[in-house]
């Protein structure tokens, strides 16, 4: 009997219609545990190498964990791999809400996704049951107005939906997956691959709940995760959400500015937690935002998502499209120079209506804003639009026209990478991408591990692929649970931050693995340590695990993602930094003057290649690591790869 | 700085001038405070100090936590 998870991964051809299910067996499921290390299983089986991203080879995996569905807050979250079509590279993407959990009690662990439909369809997942069924009634619609279609049509008002809005079925390179309107599977553009696929959506419903291999030790772990609320301070992280880092960001010269030219923004107590939590929430006005302007995930005590609302005027948003999160605020709101709150939240509405990736869209959209200031851009471009640092309204007229692929909106629905190839005239100077993924919003010139992990992560510049600098020294006894016990200075960026960036690295790849949430499961300031989420595993799978197996778990998930780009002929050359981290230096506030040392980050490179086992001259994973992790068949099943994996 | 602030009493902007016991420590002040949770505390600009430190007069004390994400 297996515990936790259902046994059963569904698999789809869209192209013939075929639907079955495989019941792999425990070793496999110990192997990856879920997630993004079990999709690439399946992506590093089944798609050809040099694949079309937008092509019906491209398979997109979407998996939940051993975890999953079960009664313990930061558990339902899923991840979507495929090939990207925004980077060329693997893509990746993890959401939460309640579609995960409801796809474990549809009966499935995970779903194969291949081929072309025909027509627009959608996939319904129900009580072990699996069927595509036409969706040509919602292609065009927006994720709200699908939704309550579905709903209304399957007569269950608790069906869950993952699904890509128009940005989607537009093959926007940064569209997302969405479900409840409101959570994104964001980064990489899995909603253009879904999207190329004529998929609409993946529907899900049932009653199978995961069984616990030990109730009271689970049971135990929950009352734990309610004593930890304070200490952890997760009780003030659920009330203010990820908002609540904008103004701290600022405060140490670490809050992107003028598409990540400045760390420091002078207006950020507009834009910060407070302010969101105080004037903007539903429920504010009378001071009922706890009620009424919070939302959570399936079973998560801390409620960190965000519901703001705004009923009139140009800004009008429905509160069901949710609110913007920490990344969302910083790049429609300091990447762009905009202050202007009411002007985010909705920028962010129409990112979850029309389905697409706030944080490439915002980045992109400043990255435009720069190189109209620097004279790169002109009306004739635009259309007329005058893309000035600060503009609310041509920040929000351009989120718009990116969905609908309108005027120029059609260039920039491409990335801010390739439309710098479109345009050319020097624009590639100002891109802040690295492999043509847009940087989130935290600093490598401020958080200087970062910088590595930025350059070298396989599917693009990712905030949350490793612990933060500050965390080594502020969480020592969480740090020594996973060997790191040599904090250093700020700023430095040396042998030893490269091992904190890659095992930590390790633990949030892990985490990805089991797909359960980063501000819950963590090294450092999370409500459950590294140790707690090896007894949740435990707990809930009967198996006997122990933080190195996690580890290596992480490690094998990284590999497989950064072999799936070694096999593209992808190496050391795209593990890049945006040329401005070097050749600018940040101005103002407390970074001023900070710019990264190109000698110095060579040198840290190097030293992260060599922990990894990665080869330092073409950044490509060594047999033997593949072979030491389990991943020896990925070599010797994909030619290309063992042309350079030596 | 940011939901710490809700500690605060009477602060404007998330700053306020508290008068604490000569020889007071980093624990004393937090304890003061009411801040249970995990903090990073540096002292007159970007120093961190742990919380044994002893604080003087006229000390700038900026109070943070670590959340990375979002």
């Amino acid at each position: 009997m297996s515990y936790g998870y259902t046994g059963k991964i569904l698999h789809v051809n869209l192209t013939t219609s075929e639907i079955t299910v495989e019941e792999p067996n425990e070793q496999f499921y110990r192997t990856y545990m879920g997630g993004s290390a079990m999709g690439m299983h399946y992506v590093l089986k089944e798609t050809p190498a040099g694949v079309d991203p937008l092509s019906p080879d491209n398979v997109l995996a979407l998996c939940t964990g051993v975890v999953t569905g079960t009664p313990i807050s930061g558990q339902s979250r899923l991840t979507s791999v495929a090939k990207s079509p925004l980077t060329g590279c693997i893509g990746d993407a993890q959401g939460g809400g309640y579609f995960p959990a409801e796809m474990k009690f549809s009966g499935f662990d995970a779903v194969i996704i291949k081929g072309k439909s025909p027509k627009p369809v959608y996939l319904w997942m129900h009580h072990g049951e699996a069927e595509l069924k036409d969706a040509g009634h919602l292609w065009g619609l927006t994720t709200g107005d699908a939704e309550d279609k579905l709903k209304e049509e399957l007569e269950d008002k608790r069906i869950e939906v993952l699904q890509i809005g128009p940005a989607g079925e537009n093959l926007v390179r940064f569209a997302a997956l969405i479900s409840m309107s409101n959570r994104a599977n964001g980064r990489t553009g899995m909603g253009a691959v879904m999207g190329s696929k004529n998929l609409k959506a993946v529907v899900v419903r049932g009653k199978q709940k995961p069984t616990i291999a030990d109730p009271e030790r689970f049971k135990a772990l929950q009352k734990l995760g309610k004593t930890l609320l304070e200490p952890t301070g997760m009780d003030d992280f659920g009330k203010y959400g990820t908002p609540d880092v904008t103004s701290p960001q600022n405060k140490s010269g670490g809050l992107p500015t003028y598409n990540f030219n400045s760390g420091t923004f002078d207006k950020h107590e507009e834009i910060n937690g407070r302010t969101l939590y105080n004037e903007h929430l539903r429920g504010h006005e009378k001071d009922e935002q706890n009620r009424f302007g919070r939302d959570t995930c399936f079973s998560c005590q801390i409620k960190c998502k965000r519901v703001s609302q705004i009923d009139e005027g140009p800004y009008k948003t429905d509160a069901k499209y949710g609110g913007p999160e920490y990344e969302t605020l910083a790049t429609f709101g300091s990447y762009c120079g905009i202050s202007n709150m009411d002007a985010i939240i909705h920028a962010n509405a129409l990112c979850n209506m029309y389905g697409m990736d706030t944080i490439s869209c915002g980045a992109t959209i400043s990255w435009a804003m720069e190189c109209w200031a620097e004279g790169k851009l002109t009306s004739e471009d635009t259309g007329g639009i005058e893309l000035n640092y600060g503009s609310a309204e041509a920040m929000v007229k351009m989120t718009e026209m990116i969905a609908k692929r309108e005027g120029f909106g059609k260039i920039l629905a491409e990335g801010s990478q390739k439309a710098s190839e479109i345009i050319g005239r020097g624009t590639e100077e100002y891109l802040i991408t690295s492999k043509g993924q847009e940087a989130p919003a935290h600093m490598p010139q401020v958080k200087r591990s970062l910088s590595v992990i930025y350059a070298t992560n396989p599917f693009g510049a990712d905030h949350e692929s490793s612990e933060h600098d500050p965390a080594y020294k502020a969480y020592p006894e969480r740090m020594e649970q996973i060997g790191l016990t040599n904090p250093q200075e700020k700023l430095a960026l040396n042998e030893e931050m490269m091992r904190f960036a890659m095992v930590t690295q390790h633990l949030s790849s892990a985490i990805d693995s089991l797909s359960v949430c980063a501000f819950i499961f963590g090294a450092s300031f999370q409500l459950y340590d590294s140790n707690q989420l090896v007894e949740v595993v435990n707990a809930v799978t009967g198996w006997d695990t122990d933080i190195t197996e996690i580890l290596a778990v992480g490690e094998r998930r990284l590999n497989m993602l950064r072999a799936f780009n070694s096999r593209e002929g992808i190496g050391r050359e795209s593990d890049t930094l945006p040329k401005k981290m070097f050749k600018r230096p940040l101005e103002g506030g407390r970074s001023d003057g900070y710019a990264l040392d190109e000698k110095e980050w060579e040198a840290a490179l190097e030293d992260y290649y060599r922990l990894c086992d990665w080869d330092t001259k073409t950044g490509h994973p060594s047999l033997k690591k593949m072979e030491s992790l389990g991943l020896g068949w990925v070599v010797a099943e994909n030619e290309a790869l063992s042309q350079v994996v030596t | 700085m940011g939901s710490l602030e809700d500690y605060l009493p009477d602060s404007e902007r998330g700053q306020s001038v508290l008068n604490l016991k000569d020889e007071s420590t980093i624990a004393d002040l937090l304890s003061h405070l009411k801040i249970k949770r995990r903090v990073i505390v540096a002292v007159n600009g970007d120093e961190e100090k742990g919380s044994e430190y002893v604080l003087s007069e006229g000390d700038e004390v900026l109070v943070f936590t670590v959340i990375s994400g979002g």
